[in-house]
């Protein structure tokens, strides 16, 4: 089955955040308490109750003091995640048959490893410690339905699609480098970005934590052969050279 | 019947079983976490369940590995000339032909494994409480991660050399964690030192 994703564009985000309200209302979360910190942007990060969020960034421009970039924040549902590599129990973090990182509460342990595995900082916790983040709303395109932010932006700024058409649309209309068409294997979530995607305070080459990738790639490999190495060394020594047979007259006194 | 003389306390004794008990438990939970193997998430009543067993029996063996210190520090750090030769013919595990120098309580091997066991025991307990109680500072965790990982793997690879060469490798080695006395003359062959300086001839 072909690769599902979405096309974020923020030249075409008019900010109104009918997304993180859809987003809510389809997937039944409470509502959080926030606080005025002087901007538009509320929550001021994700939260167990909030997946996708509307960033809000001020930048000067050539033609006016303030220019404003609106940049929708959520899992990026990476090709290679970070969170499913370093997760330690099997289904708590998987993978859709669209590409969705998605996430079955019951077999989540509340360890949070994937907080430290995931190179965006998307994974929250619930009450329970259970794992809670967006799943392109894995219910919904299960039955080809389009995800609930996806379906509710009034202006296209998010889309959803096979991820290969969603990329040809954006290079047709100009947007020939797109974030996250390559990084971690390939996003699921693209970026139609019009300047450096630092301007729109996202990480600029996303990566696994080289701790996660050293140990994946050497440690857990090295568990088992050093285990397996020593007790293969050990009967080997048994058999070829042998135990200590000083007993001989001592053990005759038994 | 020959005369018997005490190796290990009875204080011994159990610091000894319950670090072995707390670090098989843990070894096996591990393993599973490691390669997320259902079979021993099963065994533990589900990762769930594994995960507060893990971390709880990490508690046991991490208090435990403290109170070994009053056990095995003091004699694991003492080190000689001995030694040396010990480490030049390999403890005579290589060639049942060599001398080996006369030992004290413990010998060579058993000094540099305890003292592994301990700095890699610390480490591995110090990042599993970081992993378990500050979760929401990634670097901590990251950093703790890795050197959780690192420890397992070493302990991996030196826990079966000990637990080998304390049974079969070394007949009559292994009542000592039972009873903890052995004989005189197999005292005396293995740790003349010992027998030496605490005059139990």
């Amino acid at each position: 089955m072909a690769r599902y994703g979405l096309l974020i564009s923020p030249e075409l985000c008019i900010g109104c955040r009918a997304c993180q309200v859809a987003c809510k209302s389809w997937n039944q979360l409470p509502a959080d308490k926030t606080k005025n910190l002087g901007g538009y942007e509320n929550p001021s990060d994700l939260t167990p109750h909030l997946y996708n969020k509307i960033h809000y960034v001020e930048v000067p421009s050539d033609k006016s003091p303030m220019r404003w970039l609106f940049v929708s924040q959520r899992c990026m549902h990476c090709d290679d995640a970070g969170c499913m590599k370093i997760c330690p129990s099997p289904g708590a973090l998987f993978k859709t048959k669209e590409g969705a990182v998605a996430y079955n509460k019951d077999k989540c342990i509340g360890c949070k490893l994937c907080v430290a595995g995931c190179p965006f900082n998307v994974p929250r916790f619930d009450e329970k410690d259970k794992v809670t983040k967006c799943n392109l709303c894995s219910d919904r395109i299960s039955n080809n339905l389009p995800p609930a932010c996806a379906k509710t932006c009034p202006t296209g700024a998010i889309k959803y699609g096979e991820r290969e058409s969603l990329i040809s649309s954006a290079q047709k209309v100009g947007y020939e480098k797109l974030y996250g068409k390559a990084d971690l294997g390939g996003l699921g979530a693209l970026y139609a970005f019009k300047d450096a995607p630092k301007l729109y305070d996202m990480v600029e080459n996303p990566a696994i934590p080289e701790t996660v990738i050293f140990w994946h790639n050497v440690l857990k490999p090295l568990a088992y052969v050093g285990l397996g190495g020593v007790v293969a060394a050990s009967l080997l020594h048994y058999f070829v050279i042998g135990p200590h047979k000083d007993e001989k007259e001592v053990g005759k006194h038994e | 019947m020959s005369k018997m003389v005490r190796k290990a306390s009875v204080a011994e004794i159990l610091n000894h079983w319950v670090l072995a008990i707390s670090c098989i438990l843990l070894s096996i939970s591990g393993f599973g976490f490691l390669f997320k193997i259902e079979f021993i998430g099963s065994l533990f009543g589900g990762f769930n369940l594994m995960k507060t067993i893990h971390n709880w029996v990490g508690v046991v063996f991490s208090v435990s590995l403290f109170f070994s210190m009053f056990n095995w520090l003091k004699d694991s750090l003492a080190f000689d000339s001995d030694d040396i030769g010990w480490i030049k013919v390999a403890g005579g595990y290589l060639s049942h032909k060599v001398k080996v120098p006369p030992m004290g309580k413990l010998n060579t091997g058993q000094k540099f494994y305890y003292v592994a066991l301990l700095f890699f025991g610390m480490a591995i307990s110090i990042s599993g409480y970081i992993i378990w109680l500050l979760p929401g500072s990634r670097n901590w965790v990251l950093i703790s991660h890795l050197l959780h990982n690192i420890s397992f793997d070493i302990l991996m690879i030196a826990i079966p050399v000990h637990m080998y060469l304390a049974s079969i490798a070394n007949p009559g080695t292994f009542r000592i964690m039972i009873s903890g006395t052995v004989p005189l003359e197999w005292a005396k062959k293995k740790h003349p030192k010992w027998i030496e300086e605490a005059k139990l001839d």
